[in-house]
C-alpha cells in the first residue's frame, strides 16, 4: 500500500497541471496582496467637503431668487451649505476639525442664514449665531479637540441626569421605556466621550475614530436587542452576537490601541480560507477527480491493475493520496501567502494576535495567527474532504474528469445558496444536508451554528454518512469493473 | 513441462450479447502460443478475463495454480502484461515508467532496469519523455516493463503494431530466448499471421468468440493430407487439357492396378500461375503419375518444388475469411 501511494505521488508531483494551477494563485495572490495593501491608504479618506459639490451648490444658488417667497427655503438650505463647506475648505481634508465642522455646526449655519436671509429677519440673531460659529472655529484653530470631546461628556452627563430626574418623576410604563432607551444610548455616548478623552483620541479619520463609531452603532444594536420585550429570533440572537463580537472587537482596538482591521501578514492569514477556500477546492477537485478517471481514459489503469495488488488496494491508495493533497496544498499555498505577505507588507505583524470574541468565556480571546491558521483549516476540513471524496467517486464511477471536476465545483457553488436558503427561511430538514454542517468553522469560539440546535457532533455524524454514502458505492463499482477497450 | 496458464470454458457476456463462449487455452513453459483471429473475435476480451482486468461470466482462469478471480494478487504476480495498446505514462520518461514498475515488485535492482532496457534496445532513448517515443518505442517499453519482474507468463496483445521490420525481427528473436532461456509461457495476439509464422509453438484460433482449432503450428499448416506442387516447364498450355483429360477419361487404363477412382482424383485442380508456372493440387502418390503423363506429352519439366502452406492460408481455411461478427 504504502508503495503505491509512494507511486501515485511520484505520477501526481510529475504532472504540470498542480503546477500551473499553482502558479495562476500565486499570480492572484500577489495581485490580492497589493490591493489590500493599497486600501490601507484610501481605507479612512472618504472626504466630507469636495470642490466639486461646492461648485455645484453654488450653481444652484445662483438659479435661485431670494426675494421670492418660493424660492426663500431652499435658499437658506443651500446658503448655509455653502457657508459650512467654505468654512471646511479651510481646513485639511480629512483633518479632525472637518470632522467636528460637519458634526457640530451645520444647526448654527443653518440658524444664521435663516435670520440673515428667511421671511423673519432678525440680524441680532444672525450675529449671535455668528458668534458661536467664530467660538468654535478658534477652538478649531487653536487644535484644541479636547474642548470638543469635554463638551461631549459634558453634554452627555447632563442628558443622563436629566434623565434619570424624569425616570423618577414618572410612572407611565411607556415613558419609562423610551427614557430607559434613551438612557442606554446617552450612556455610550459618555462612555465614548470619556475613551476619547482618556485615551487620546483625536477627531479624524482613522482606524481609532472607525473603532469609535462601530462600537457606537454595536452597542446601540445591543441596547436595542437587550431592551426588547420578546424573546430574540434565532436570527436576532445571531446578529446580537455579531455585533458582541464587534463591539469587543472595537473596545480591544480602542483600549490597546492596535489596529486589527489593517491589512497586514497576519490579517491575510485570518482571511485565509474564506479568501482562498475556492482555489484551495478547485485543486484539490482537480487532483481527486482525475486521479482515476485520467488512468482509464489513457488506458494506463491496466499497468495497475495487473500488478499484484488487489483493487480495493489500488482504489484507496489513490484515496489517500487525494487526501494528502489536501494538507499539501493547503500548506504550500499557506507559505505562499505567508511569503507574499511578507515581502509585501513585511513580517512585523505576525507577532500580534488574532482576536475573537468567545461567546463560552463571554471574553475576548488572543490567539497566535498560526494557531488560527491551523484551527481554521481543522474546522474546513470536513468540507474539504468531502468536495475532493465526491470528485473522487464522480471521476472514478464516470471515468471522466470535465464532469467529476464540474460537478464538484458547481456543488460548492451551490452549497453557499441552499445553505443561504436554509437559514433565511428556516427549512429545518436542511439541517440534514450536508452543505450546512460540512463547515466547523459555525461553531468555533461558541458562535450560534447555522441552525438552532445544531451540535457540532451531529455535524461530524453528518458528515461521515455522507462521506460513507460515497465512497461504499464507489468502491464497489471499481472492484466490479469491467475495463472496456479504449 | 509444467502448465502456466489454464483457462476451462471462459464465457463472457456483456448484457446479452455472448462475447466468448467456451473458450479454453492452456500455456506451458516454453510454449509461445499464437493467438490468432479476426478483428472482433474476442481476443483482447480472452487477454482480459485471464488478467483480470474483466469479470468472467462462467469458466475459469488458472496461472500457475492460482485461480485469478479467486487469488488475484498471487495469480498475477509472476504476470507480465501488454494489453492492447502499449500505454505508458506520457509525462513520464521511459526510465520513471519502469521505476514505477518497479516499486511495485520486490527486488529490482537499478541493474535489472538497465538490463531490460538493453535487451528492448531503448538504452538511448530511455531518457526522454515517453510522449516523444514513437509507437514501435513504445512497444519496446513495454515489453521491457513487462518482463521487469522477470514473470513466467507473458501475455502480450498485438506487440509487433508499429514495429519496423527489424524491429519485428528483434522482438521475435527476444521472445524465443524469453521462451527457450527463461523457459517462460507467452502468449501472442495478432492478426499480423505471417508474424507468426515459424515462431510460435501451439497456435490457438478464435473466431467469433469460440475457438476453432488449438493445436501445433505443424499440425493446422498439415491439416489436409493433399499436397501442392508447383511444377516450371517449359509450356503451359497444354497442361490443364492433359491432366483433366486424363482424370475423364476412364476408358484408356493407364496403371492396370489403379482402379477408376483413383484415377479420377489424380489431380484435384490444376491451376495455371503463367505460361511456364502451373500449381497442381494432388495426393502424394499420384505425383509419379502426373510426371509420366506430363512426359509423355513431350512437356518439358524443369521443377518441381513443394509449396509450403502458410498460416494465413490455414486461418483463412479455419475462419473462412476475416468477418466480423
Amino acid at each position: 500500500m504504502g508503495k503505491l501511494i509512494k507511486n501515485e505521488l511520484i505520477k501526481l508531483f510529475k504532472k504540470k497541471s498542480i503546477y500551473i494551477a499553482l502558479i495562476v494563485v500565486l499570480g492572484f495572490m500577489i495581485f490580492s496582496n497589493f490591493m489590500y495593501k493599497s486600501t490601507n491608504n484610501v481605507m479612512y479618506n472618504s472626504y466630507i467637503y469636495s470642490e466639486q459639490t461646492l461648485n455645484y451648490l453654488q450653481e444652484e444658488l445662483d438659479k435661485l431668487d431670494p426675494k421670492k417667497t418660493s424660492d426663500i427655503g431652499m435658499y437658506v438650505d443651500i446658503k448655509s451649505q455653502i457657508e459650512l463647506y467654505e468654512l471646511m475648505k479651510q481646513y485639511e481634508n480629512g483633518s479632525w476639525q472637518q470632522q467636528i465642522i460637519n458634526q457640530d455646526l451645520p444647526t448654527y449655519f443653518k440658524e444664521k442664514c435663516m435670520y440673515e436671509y428667511g421671511e423673519e429677519k432678525d440680524l441680532q440673531k444672525a450675529q449671535e449665531a455668528q458668534n458661536k460659529i467664530d467660538e468654535i472655529k478658534q477652538k478649531l484653530d487653536t487644535d484644541d479637540w479636547e474642548y470638543f470631546a469635554q463638551l461631549e461628556l459634558q453634554q452627555a452627563t447632563e442628558k443622563l441626569a436629566n434623565i434619570e430626574e424624569q425616570i423618577k418623576n414618572t410612572d407611565d410604563k411607556k415613558t419609562l421605556l423610551s427614557l430607559n432607551q434613551e438612557k442606554e444610548a446617552t450612556l455610550i455616548d459618555k462612555t465614548i466621550a470619556e475613551y476619547r478623552i482618556n485615551k487620546g483620541i483625536k477627531y479624524g479619520q482613522d482606524y481609532l475614530n472607525q473603532a469609535i463609531e462601530d462600537y457606537r452603532y454595536a452597542a446601540q444594536d445591543i441596547a436595542r436587542l437587550e431592551s426588547s420585550e420578546k424573546e430574540l429570533s434565532y436570527e436576532e440572537q445571531k446578529r446580537y452576537n455579531e455585533s458582541l463580537n464587534l463591539r469587543e472587537k472595537s473596545k480591544y482596538i480602542i483600549e490597546n490601541n492596535v489596529d486589527l482591521n489593517e491589512m497586514n501578514l497576519r490579517r491575510v492569514l485570518e482571511n485565509f480560507f474564506t479568501e482562498y477556500g475556492i482555489f484551495v477546492i478547485a485543486i484539490l477537485v482537480m487532483i481527486a477527480g482525475t486521479i482515476v478517471s485520467e488512468e482509464f481514459n489513457k488506458g494506463t489503469i491496466k499497468l495497475l491493475l495487473v500488478k499484484p495488488y488487489s483493487r480495493t488496494k489500488i482504489l484507496l491508495s489513490k484515496f489517500i493520496t487525494s487526501m494528502l493533497m489536501i494538507i499539501f496544498v493547503v500548506l504550500i499555498m499557506g507559505i505562499m501567502q505567508l511569503f507574499v505577505g511578507g515581502v509585501i507588507f513585511g513580517f512585523d505583524s505576525l507577532s500580534a494576535p488574532v482576536v475573537e470574541y468567545n461567546f463560552n468565556t463571554n471574553s475576548l480571546q488572543e490567539i497566535n495567527v498560526l494557531v488560527y491558521f491551523l484551527i481554521q483549516f481543522l474546522a474546513q476540513l470536513p468540507m474539504f474532504i468531502l468536495l475532493a471524496t465526491l470528485a473522487f467517486a464522480l471521476g472514478t464511477i464516470f471515468a471522466n474528469s470535465a464532469l467529476a471536476i464540474t460537478i464538484s465545483l458547481l456543488g460548492y457553488i451551490a452549497a453557499n445558496i441552499i445553505n443561504q436558503l436554509a437559514m433565511s427561511y428556516n427549512i429545518k430538514f436542511l439541517e440534514y444536508f450536508v452543505t450546512m454542517n460540512w463547515d466547523l468553522s459555525q461553531y468555533l469560539f461558541g458562535n450560534l451554528p447555522n441552525m438552532e440546535g445544531m451540535t457540532m457532533s451531529f455535524s461530524i455524524i453528518t458528515c461521515i454518512v455522507y462521506f460513507l454514502i460515497m465512497v461504499i458505492p464507489t468502491l464497489i463499482i471499481f472492484k466490479k469493473k469491467n475495463i472496456k477497450n479504449i | 513441462m509444467s502448465t502456466i496458464l489454464k483457462c476451462e470454458n471462459l464465457c463472457k457476456k456483456f448484457g446479452k450479447k455472448q462475447i466468448l463462449n467456451n473458450v479454453s487455452l492452456e500455456i506451458n513453459q516454453g510454449d509461445i502460443l499464437g493467438f490468432i483471429g479476426p478483428n472482433g473475435a474476442g481476443k483482447t476480451t480472452t487477454i482480459k478475463l485471464i488478467l483480470g482486468l474483466q469479470g468472467i461470466t462462467s469458466g475459469k482462469v488458472t496461472i500457475n495454480g492460482f485461480d485469478v478471480e479467486k487469488q488475484f494478487t498471487k495469480a498475477i504476480e509472476k504476470v507480465g502484461a501488454i494489453v492492447e495498446n502499449p500505454d505508458m505514462y506520457m509525462y513520464l520518461t521511459g526510465r520513471a515508467n519502469l521505476k514505477l514498475v518497479a516499486n511495485l515488485y520486490k527486488g529490482i535492482t537499478t541493474e535489472r532496469i538497465d538490463e531490460v532496457v538493453k535487451l528492448v534496445k531503448l538504452e538511448n532513448r530511455i531518457d526522454d519523455k515517453v510522449s516523444k517515443y514513437s509507437l514501435g518505442m513504445r512497444q519496446r517499453l513495454g515489453i521491457a516493463q513487462a518482463i521487469l519482474h522477470k514473470p513466467n507468463l507473458l501475455i502480450l496483445d498485438e506487440p509487433t503494431n508499429g514495429l519496423d521490420p527489424e524491429g519485428i525481427k528483434e522482438m521475435r528473436e527476444l521472445l524465443i530466448e524469453l521462451a527457450q532461456k527463461e523457459n517462460m509461457g507467452i502468449l501472442i495476439s495478432s492478426h499480423n499471421l505471417a508474424e507468426l509464422d515459424n515462431f510460435c509453438t501451439k497456435v490457438c484460433i478464435i473466431k467469433n468468440g469460440s475457438v476453432i482449432e488449438t493445436s501445433d503450428i505443424q499440425k493446422i499448416k498439415q491439416s489436409d493430407d493433399l499436397d501442392t506442387k508447383v511444377f516450371e516447364v517449359d509450356n503451359t498450355k497444354e497442361v490443364e487439357k492433359i491432366l483433366l483429360e486424363n482424370s475423364d477419361n476412364r476408358d484408356t487404363p493407364f496403371h492396370p492396378d489403379n482402379n477408376s477412382t483413383d484415377k479420377k482424383l489424380l489431380a484435384q485442380n490444376v491451376e495455371i500461375i503463367s505460361s511456364t508456372k502451373f500449381k497442381v493440387h494432388a495426393q502424394k502418390e499420384n505425383i509419379p503419375e502426373i510426371v509420366k503423363k506430363l512426359v509423355e506429352n513431350d512437356i518439358k519439366i524443369y521443377e518441381i518444388e513443394k509449396e509450403e502452406k502458410s498460416l494465413e492460408d490455414a486461418f483463412f481455411e479455419k475462419t473462412g475469411g476475416n468477418v466480423i461478427g
